[in-house]
């Protein structure tokens, strides 16, 4: 059976969560107090490669695109993600675009080791920003 | 195998923490970290109430096939190999292998989106599918 929605699009759905979320966070925080810490900051006081996303997300969806850069680039990637993804699905919800082809199991290693790649520049960049390198 | 896709898993997640949310927010309104002389008997005992909540609703409940949240999304936890309900026990360790997924930054969260069998990291090491029906 054919999946429904590929790897990007699910991405692209997380997209548009995160943004949603990234909009009323401001006022929830300030409302309650509440933070998302990072469990590894916090158990060890090191970032993980994902730190910063939070308020990446937060400045983007204000408008501050490069204040969103600083805390964490990644962030246009995922924006980049869900810009392209959603309206590939709204037009497959009008019978315009076909259901995805899955990849091969070589694209599928090659995407996960530029996701991998990815990551680990994500994690330099955060350790560098925290002054650890 | 018909998987749980990511959002029904988050859906299940949030009616289950509505109970915990309800009885943390009475602690800390009557007799939170907010009020004189800092937290009193009162909260101590609503987060009590709340951890014996969670722990009967996901260990006991999930472990005979749904938690509440679960069923309410139409959704089971099971035995990868078996295809039957995990028991408490092994629920209960699925619920303490969490932590993995939250340590890295709440990735685990996450890996229902991209992977194959729609698991997370706790899901993986315990050997546990959530499934629709």
């Amino acid at each position: 059976m054919r999946r429904q929605y590929s790897v990007p699009e699910r991405l692209g759905g997380l997209g548009v969560a995160v943004a949603a979320a990234a909009v009323v966070w401001p006022a929830v925080t300030a409302g309650t107090g509440l933070g998302l810490p990072c469990p590894l900051r916090w158990a060890t006081g090191i970032p993980c490669p994902f730190c910063g996303l939070t308020t990446a997300a937060v400045e983007l969806t204000h408008g501050r695109p490069l204040a969103s850069l600083s805390a964490n680039p990644a962030v246009l990637g995922l924006a980049i993600l869900t810009a392209v993804t959603v309206p590939l699905v709204l037009l497959r919800w009008l019978g315009l675009v076909s259901l995805p082809v899955p990849w091969s199991a070589t694209t599928r290693r090659r995407i996960g080791l530029a996701a991998l790649t990815a990551a680990a520049a994500s994690w330099a960049l955060q350790l560098h920003r925290f002054g650890l390198v | 195998m018909n998987y749980a896709s990511w959002p029904q898993r988050v859906g299940a997640s949030l009616v289950d923490a509505i109970p915990i949310w309800i009885l943390i927010g009475i602690g800390i309104a009557v007799d939170g970290p907010g009020s004189d002389g800092g937290p009193g008997l009162i909260y101590f005992l609503f987060t009590l109430l709340a951890l014996a909540f969670a722990l009967y609703n996901r260990s006991y409940l999930g472990g005979q096939g749904a938690s509440i949240g679960k069923k309410a999304l139409g959704l089971k936890l099971i035995d990868e190999q078996t295809g039957r309900p995990l028991g408490f026990g092994k629920a209960f360790v699925r619920d303490i292998c969490h932590f993995v997924d939250g340590i890295i930054c709440y990735i685990g969260f996450l890996f229902p989106l991209w992977d194959a069998k729609r698991q997370t990291i706790a899901d993986k090491i315990v050997k546990t599918l959530v499934v629709k029906g």
